[in-house]
């Protein structure tokens, strides 16, 4: 089996991939199988060479997300009510009216984190997941960077979240002042939740693999 | 070197479905709930409706919201200006289940923080902002969708039980709107705010009696004002009157039913409101009341107090009341340019006791007959403490003709006769000025002080000691009677007569008997004379008893001691043994005087008798001379008692008494000090009683 797998290796030249020379990787306890095998005889977990329905999960949970974005933004994200009024401020709302009062620093935090980054992550995932389809201008390595910074960051949006929760929490005085978290808290983080699993559905394989497609077209050609 | 398996390609052709993720169910679920949700809300929305408002006081699209027995059934979308910029017009989203009832009987009215003196109403508002608060009935009506807003919360809700009535004030009344209807004390309806009538001459708000005490009003029932408090003084006395503190700040409206046995009304009844308890009670006898009879009278003179309000009487009746006082000036009617007093009063023709047609014409026509027959109206005087006027209604004998002037556009013109009206007012304040400056203090003061004076007086030694003197006097007449001088009276005056003898030896014969005769005569005169002086001591104890008599009607229980005490002195005056041994002294002296005589008739000779008779009658006349003084004496001192008697029973009458007590004293003393001169003289000169000089 070692010399097999070294003389795959050494015919493979720089681009052998496991799918080249027959073999699917467990990717739950990493143990590298014959195609031919169907179950991981370590960890018990279905082999697979490619997830062919991968794609399908990235764009399935994608739509959700971007379901979910939009009450996120309609709805208010926070109500506070205090002993003569009562605001209620959604995301963008609540930056604009911080920039009015001369927080910009705190503004732009939170239109980067609630705003910026959840729309990059939409777009990142849906570049990513187009261009393992399409022909690509973008290096396979920038791709694979891409893919690894959204799916890094894709955690920090529930920042928000949290901001909330913990106001929400501290912040009951009762009649005095009380902050609650509206609407949108939720469909954000469900929008949060939904591009994290849909970044983490996508096979960063397929970056690559449609590389060699590439490669083989050219061939063909 | 194998290449990718081809069988990937004919999987994903052999089924497209096949190779559906089922990951995709649950973006198509989440889609399927979105749309449920978002029909759902969208069915479940409810119609729009607007409302226009006067001004949009605090409302803010989306937040306010508009309530129905203070539960949220609406909010306002958006706020437009209505036609002209006239209004303000709120577009309201009513929720679906709701929306049915609001049909054209609902009605509208923002809710704001209002501090009112009845109290604070819509304080919530202050912290969840203004609302529009709707009110409707529980039935579905005639669908509308466009509505009037009001201003104020309106008196009463739809659905609501109440009776609905309309407050009037009377003609020249007053109204306090937007104020509680009490009744008992306890607030039981609500007068809303008031308007003004069209012809301006009353004002008239709604109100609403809240059930079920709707059924306490009946035709019969009337309201009054117990705003505020009325202070008055009348002949019971200063009166303060307030129904309570609230009312006093607020105001607020009572009634009662003073006459049992009225139906309760319906909605729509109209009552008037009084202005006090004893208007509205008064009013219930005038139930046939009907409009008011105005007519103007003109008074020559132009007298201040005669008041709007005042009463117009008709024989001590009162008809009607003063509705205006102008003063007039009119040339050209009266030739002069004096400034008259143009009355114009209501008269209300059901106090004229009218048979029948009960009405201003009637009335009119009345009056007409009666003005012919000699009808007046003047000014009188109506209350003397206020110095106000009244027109009195009166038939005056042989007045001059008059009519009635009745003329188009102007009120009937009543003839008048000389108006009567003192001034009263000025004589009063006179009086009462006068007896308010009435030292009555000083007066007791003075009155106690007197009375204390005169027994003091009395009770002096002085006084007490002028019985002594008195006796002193008598024994002073008699010691000098019974003196040696006078003893020797005889041997002088039979000294005299021995010298007389040879000249009455002359005449002896002439006229002997008539002279002893008329002698023995003017003995028994003198004699008779002393004994009228001691009569007169009877006389002198009838006086004191009246002096008692008089001190007994003194009324005062000081005054009473004090005359008790003067008549215990006089007691002991009368009492005293030198007044007891007066008319003993008396008695010694005109002993004396026998004797004396005795022994004129011993000493002398008989033979002298005769020729001294003459003499002797002179001697005699002298004694009898002497002897009428003491009535006189005695007639002093009853005078002294009787002003004493005077002073006393006079006690009353002011200063007068003391100086006459004063001037009674002073004649005492001056009688006593007249009766020793004359002890004094008769001692330095005792043969003056005889020589009459």
């Amino acid at each position: 089996m070692q010399v097999v797998r070294l003389e795959r290796i050494e015919q493979a030249s720089q681009n052998v991939t496991a799918r080249s020379l027959g073999l699917v990787a467990c990717t739950r306890c990493h143990l590298a199988w014959p195609k031919e095998v169907a179950t991981c005889g370590r960890c018990g977990h279905k082999l697979q060479s490619r997830d062919r329905k991968s794609l399908q999960r990235v764009w399935a949970f994608w739509l959700l997300g971007l379901m979910c974005y939009i009450p996120a933004n309609l709805f208010p994200m926070l109500q506070t009510r205090t002993l003569i009024y009562r605001q209620e401020d959604t995301i963008v709302g609540g930056a604009i009216e911080l920039i009015e009062y001369g927080s910009v620093a705190v503004a732009l935090v939170i239109l980067f984190a609630s705003v910026a980054i959840p729309i990059g992550k939409f777009l990142a995932i849906a570049f990513l997941a187009i261009s393992v389809q399409r022909p690509s201008s973008v290096s396979k390595s920038q791709r694979q960077l891409l893919y690894e910074v959204v799916d890094y960051i894709g955690r920090w949006s529930m920042i928000d979240i949290f901001v909330v929760a913990i106001l929400s929490s501290l912040v009951q005085l009762n009649v005095l002042v009380t902050i609650n978290p509206g609407t949108a808290s939720l469909f954000f983080a469900m929008s949060v939740i939904f591009t994290m699993i849909s970044a983490h559905s996508f096979d960063s394989r397929m970056i690559w693999d449609a590389q060699e497609v590439d490669k083989e077209s050219a061939k063909d050609e | 070197m194998n290449d990718a398996p081809p069988v990937d390609f004919e999987d994903r052709k052999a089924s497209f479905f096949h190779n559906l993720s089922v990951v995709w169910v649950i973006p198509m679920l989440a889609l399927v709930m979105a749309l449920v949700v978002a029909w759902q809300t969208y069915s479940a929305r409810g119609p729009i409706i607007t409302i226009e408002f006067e001004s949009g006081a605090g409302i803010a699209p989306r937040e306010t919201e508009l309530r129905f027995r203070d539960v949220t059934v609406g909010v306002v979308e958006d706020i437009s200006f209505g036609e002209g910029l006239k209004s303000v017009i709120a577009k309201v989203r009513v929720d679906q289940e709701v929306a049915p009832y609001i049909d054209s009987g609902a009605r509208f009215w923002t809710v704001t923080p209002e501090f009112s003196a009845s109290g604070v109403t819509g304080l919530d508002t202050v912290f969840t902002g203004v609302f529009i608060e709707g009110s409707w009935d529980g039935e579905i009506g005639a669908a509308r969708d466009s509505f009037q807003g009001l201003s104020t919360a309106p008196l009463y809700q739809p659905g609501e039980g109440g009776l609905q009535i309309a407050l009037r004030s009377i003609p020249g009344g007053e109204l306090s709107a937007d104020t509680p209807i009490l009744y008992r004390g306890i607030q039981i309806g609500r007068v809303g705010p008031a308007r003004i009538s069209p012809e301006g001459n009353f004002a008239i708000a709604e109100a609403v009696i809240y059930e079920p005490h709707g059924r306490l009003v009946t035709p019969t029932t009337r309201f009054w004002d117990t705003s505020g408090f009325s202070f008055s003084i009348g002949a019971s006395g200063a009166e303060l009157n307030f129904s309570s503190v609230a009312s006093l700040v607020a105001g607020g409206i009572t009634f009662d039913t003073f006459v049992s046995g009225g139906e309760p009304v319906g909605d729509g009844s109209v009552f008037e409101v009084f202005a006090s308890e004893a208007d509205a009670r008064s009013s219930v006898f005038n139930a046939s009341e009907v409009d008011l009879l105005e007519m103007r009278v003109v008074f020559d003179e132009n007298v201040s107090g005669l008041a709007v309000g005042a009463p117009v009487e008709f024989k001590g009746l009162r008809i009607g009341s003063v509705d205006s006082v102008t003063g007039l000036v009119d040339p050209d009617l009266y030739g002069d340019s004096r400034v008259r007093l143009s009355v114009v009063v209501g008269l209300q023709p059901a106090r004229l006791g009218l048979q029948g047609d009960v009405s201003p014409e009637a009335a009119l026509a009345f009056l007409g007959d009666r003005v012919r027959d000699g009808l007046r109206a003047r000014l009188a005087s109506g209350n003397i403490f206020t110095g106000g006027l009244k027109v009195e209604l009166l038939d005056v004998l042989d007045a001059p003709p008059a009519e009635l002037i009745i003329e188009d556009g102007a009120f009937p013109t009543l003839p008048t006769t000389q108006s009567a009206v003192t001034d009263r007012s000025a004589t009063v304040e006179g009086v009462f000025s006068r007896v308010n400056d009435l030292p009555i203090e000083e007066l007791l003061q003075s009155a106690i002080d007197f009375v204390q004076s005169a027994g003091n007086l009395i009770t002096s030694d002085e006084v007490r000691g002028a019985p002594q003197e008195l006796s002193a006097l008598i024994g002073d007449i008699r010691s000098m009677v019974s003196s040696d001088t006078v003893q020797e009276i005889p041997q002088t005056l039979n000294a005299a007569l021995l010298r007389l003898d040879g000249i009455l030896l002359q005449i002896e014969e002439e006229q002997a008997v008539a002279r002893v005769l008329s002698a023995i005569d003017a003995a028994a005169e003198a004699a008779g004379t002393v004994g009228t002086s001691v009569a007169g001591v009877p006389q002198l104890v009838e006086e004191l008893v009246s002096v008692a008599a008089n001190a007994a009607t003194v009324p005062l229980t000081e005054f009473t001691d004090q005359v008790t005490e003067i008549l215990s002195s006089a007691d002991a005056l009368i009492s005293a043994p030198a007044t007891q041994d007066l008319p003993a002294s008396l008695a010694g002296a005109l002993d004396e005087l026998n004797r004396t005589l005795a022994e004129l008739r011993e000493g002398g000779a008989v033979t002298n008798v005769n020729a001294t008779l003459a003499s002797t009658r002179d001697a005699a006349d002298a004694i009898a001379l002497s002897a009428r003084d003491l009535p006189q004496l005695v007639d002093r001192i009853t005078e002294v008692f009787d002003e004493a008697s005077a002073t006393i029973a006079g006690y009353n009458r002011g200063d007068v008494l003391s100086r006459d007590a004063q001037a009674a004293l002073r004649d005492i003393s001056a009688a006593s000090e007249a009766i020793t001169a004359l002890v004094r003289m008769l001692e330095r000169n005792p043969s003056a009683l005889i020589r009459g000089r």
